[in-house]
């Protein structure tokens, strides 16, 4: 398993999906940033960071996790190299498990650049202007405690996203999906019904409410892992013509 | 007495109410470059996808380097390389790094790679991005990554598509002598016939869906329905007269070609016709009897009207 998740990790080698993955979370640094130096008056470090949060869980992510999947699954489907993997003498559950679990490795590692490029980018603006230096304690356990519990959340969105990106050869069913469940995620923002849309869970670890909290991180990450577990028997036993 | 490097028994496979494969018993003898012919459609691209596991066949069975597809798929796998019709390489890497990928998943030794550059004379080449490669390049490191870890068998779909005149020349230069350098056996699937008859040792010939005719090529040559060239005078006069003898005519314009009966004696079957043509007054310049070429063999066997579009059995000879 370890071979399949090296070859996986260096075929990120130069790619866009490698590009969108620093692209991504550098995008909402830099709103941050400008947003910040655009202020009068210093604000709390946690205005800043649960700002950046929130962008994430409710739009970037979603969309990130649909071109992420869409670009990582045409690395095989655009060369049509399915055929020469497959053909090789490796378990094929180890080729669709480890092709999941690059993908999770990535958004893992871009909710932590949300972090950290967030944090820079608001020292950085503070370093230029520090009359806005921001106030009170910079919780990094906290930011970090939600960002993890934002990726447990989004697992049954990366595995749907992942799914129809494997499984269809072309970008539209992906990106129809990813773009469709995202607006709705975001039309059904304050409905109650809304906390079981896949693409909106995330975004409900910020809520005040725990119900809200519990249900979509119980949902998400619960039926996520069922998911991807599905995902994989499915594609590893699917004939690719 | 050696096993084959590959065996199938009544290999089917249908999509939908299409039969793609029909039946198709075909046996590759050890250290053979094997010429898998047929049109575009015919069923050998589904074929090789039931020997390399990656479709099930509806019925029969695929032995490769002697272990069978069906029922251990890592373990025949083990026993070939595969060059595609699809290359598969990732075009933001280098040669060598996709070669690096398929190493890694074979759990072979970096100097792998090395060796295969060296044999399809990539080196030079092999640290550029393989999306600025040529198609002919490609098809190169196509074969050095089937050649990784030196399978016993190799399948090779359509090799010199994409190469140039030289290339071309030097691919097949470079796969006559695979079984003597290696060891190892090349099924090669073409439908280029010359490709073939210059390459291939044995060949099969597939014809909607079903294997119509197989065994060694030099055999297949002297044994089906050699044709003898008559130079004559009167070419139409000449033909009217074989064929009123029995004899197939095969062509007809600058002279006469019959056809024989397999089985039947060259020279007794020349002198006879000879001697026809003689006492009606044909003139006749000149014999000679021919081989019959991949090309008329083809023409025979994959015609639908042809009485050869019966599956062929495995040929005793092979084993």
């Amino acid at each position: 398993m370890l071979a399949v998740l090296s070859v996986e990790i260096r075929k990120l080698n130069r790619s866009l999906a490698a590009l969108l993955a620093v692209a991504a979370p550098t995008l909402i640094a830099v709103f941050v940033f400008f947003n910040m130096l655009r202020g009068k008056q210093p604000a709390p470090w946690d205005m800043w960071m649960t700002s950046a949060m929130g962008i994430w869980a409710f739009f970037m992510l979603p969309m990130s996790v649909t071109a992420l999947t869409a670009l990582v699954a045409h690395m095989e489907h655009g060369p049509r190299s399915w055929d020469h993997l497959r053909a090789l003498p490796v378990a094929r559950w180890k080729i669709y498990a480890g092709k999941a679990a690059c993908v999770l490795a990535l958004v893992a590692a871009m909710s932590a650049a949300v972090l950290g490029l967030t944090w820079a980018a608001v020292e950085l603006a503070a370093a230029i202007k520090p009359q806005l230096r921001p106030t009170g304690p910079f919780e990094l356990a906290g930011y970090a405690r939600t960002l993890a519990m934002m990726f447990a959340a989004a697992l049954l969105l990366i595995a749907v996203q992942l799914w129809t990106a494997l499984r269809f050869a072309s970008f539209v069913p992906g990106l129809a999906v990813g773009i469709g469940g995202t607006f709705f995620a975001v039309v059904a923002t304050s409905a109650k019904q809304g906390v079981v849309l896949p693409w909106q869970m995330p975004v409900n670890m910020l809520a005040t409410e725990a119900w809200r909290v519990n249900t979509a991180l119980g949902l998400g990450a619960g039926l996520g892992a069922v998911a991807l577990v599905l995902l994989v028997l499915h594609l590893s036993r699917r004939e690719v013509l | 007495m050696t096993a084959p490097a590959i065996e199938t028994q009544g290999l089917t496979r249908r999509f939908g109410r299409r039969m793609a494969v029909d039946a198709v018993s075909m046996v590759v003898p050890e250290r053979a470059v094997y010429g898998f012919l047929g049109r575009n459609g015919a069923g050998k691209t589904t074929t090789l996808k039931m020997l390399l596991g990656l479709i099930r066949p509806d019925a029969g069975t695929a032995r490769v380097g002697g272990v069978d597809v069906g029922a251990d798929r890592m373990g025949a796998a083990r026993k070939v390389g595969a060059l595609l019709e699809a290359h598969g390489f990732y075009g933001n890497l280098s040669g060598r790094e996709n070669l690096d990928l398929t190493r890694t998943l074979l759990g072979l030794p970096k100097s792998e790679i090395d060796r295969v550059l060296e044999v399809v004379e990539m080196t030079a080449d092999a640290g550029r991005r393989v999306a600025g490669y040529s198609l002919g390049m490609r098809q190169r490191l196509g074969l050095a990554r089937a050649m990784l870890g030196a399978p016993p068998v190799l399948i090779l779909d359509e090799p010199t598509n994409g190469l140039d005149p030289d290339g071309i020349a030097d691919m097949r230069r470079f796969l006559r002598s695979l079984p003597e350098r290696t060891g190892a056996t090349v099924l090669l699937s073409s439908h280029l016939l010359g490709e073939i008859e210059q390459t291939a040792t044995h060949v099969g010939i597939l014809s909607q869906g079903r294997l119509v005719l197989e065994g060694a090529l030099a055999r297949l040559k002297a044994e089906l329905a050699p044709e003898i060239a008559f130079a004559v005078d009167d070419a139409a006069r000449g033909a009217a007269l074989a064929t009123a003898r029995g004899f197939e005519v095969a062509t007809a314009d600058a002279g006469l070609v019959a056809r024989l009966k397999p089985g039947e004696d060259a020279q007794t079957a020349a002198a006879a016709l000879n001697r026809a043509l003689v006492e009606a007054d044909v003139a006749v310049f000149s014999i000679g009897a021919r081989p019959r070429s991949l090309e008329g063999i083809y023409r025979d066997v994959s015609s639908p009207s042809s009485a050869a579009q019966q599956p062929v059995q495995p040929q005793p000879e092979f084993a």
